[in-house]
């Protein structure tokens, strides 16, 4: 049987975050999709794509993080949402989660707390086979 | 031994930037990215960094010419660069960012000029010693590895 990788999108506006992340999600063997706004997200899980994880940044243009979460649940996404932001203000955690988000990280994403993310879902290499 | 003393040298270097609170804990996790498969992966980002912030302080400096001001724009800005800047590190950029973004919030012009003259400071100095020790990094070769301050 060949093995599935497991696929995550990330929805993050900032071009340099986005590299980081990306080499990060590789590394964990992790087949990447980005969009760089929370519109350009939901336009691809309306197109077909789905996703085993999705990283979902709050502040981006065009569509915001909580919006993109409201819809993604709204169109059926059942994979897990992690909510990341540099503001840890509790509102804006608490939006979130009332959008539909299944927890929130402070960023940057390092790789002790992407670790855990995918520990928690199961969703570490050979976690797929 | 000219090799052993470029590797202490760019270890002081290094250690001098976190001490002074120039980088944070992000640049290590940065360099603990690179490998084989990207060897160059700590300059590669830095270097577009670099690139685009200097790119967004251009459409800053821009916006804060405009009157009356858009504070709407200018924060959407700062936080691309507040971001950016959280992406690899650059603590003093970053905490410069967000007292100019505080500053949007108040709507105050004066403090978001003042600010952000900080911020272009902070961005040079980092820029130059980040250059500093590229350069230095260059000189000892692939060999050096990620390791923290002072090792």
């Amino acid at each position: 049987m060949a093995n599935s990788m497991l696929s995550a999108l990330l929805v993050e506006d900032n071009a340099i975050a986005r590299v980081v992340v990306s080499k990060l999600m590789v590394e964990q063997g992790m087949a990447l999709e980005e969009a760089e706004n929370g519109k350009a997200a939901v336009e691809s899980v309306k197109g077909g794509k789905s996703y085993d994880l999705i990283l979902m940044d709050r502040e981006m243009p065009v569509m915001d993080g909580h919006e993109a979460t409201k819809q993604l649940r709204l169109l059926g996404v059942k994979a897990p949402i992690v909510a990341l932001s540099a503001d840890t203000q509790q509102c804006h955690k608490d939006l979130f989660l009332q959008a539909g988000a299944d927890e929130f990280i402070e960023k940057p994403l390092t790789k002790d707390k992407l670790a855990q993310i995918l520990t928690k879902y199961g969703l570490r290499r050979g976690d797929a086979l | 031994m000219e090799y052993s003393s470029l590797h202490r040298q760019l270890a002081t270097m290094k250690k001098s930037f976190f001490d002074q609170g120039f980088l944070d804990e992000q640049f290590f996790q940065i360099e603990e990215l690179q490998d084989d498969v990207s060897p160059n992966f700590v300059e590669e980002v830095v270097t577009l960094f670099f690139k685009d912030s200097l790119r967004l302080m251009g459409n800053i400096d821009h916006a804060l010419e405009k009157f009356p001001q858009d504070f709407d724009r200018l924060d959407s800005l700062i936080h691309q660069l507040k971001g950016s800047a959280s992406s690899i590190g650059a603590a003093k950029m970053k905490n410069e960012c967000t007292v100019f973004r505080d500053f949007c919030d108040k709507e105050n012009q004066e403090g978001c000029i003042r600010s952000f003259q900080k911020v272009k400071k902070e961005h040079a100095c980092l820029r130059q010693k980040l250059e500093n020790y590229f350069q230095l990094l260059r000189q000892v070769g692939p060999v050096a590895k990620a390791t923290r301050s002072g090792n």
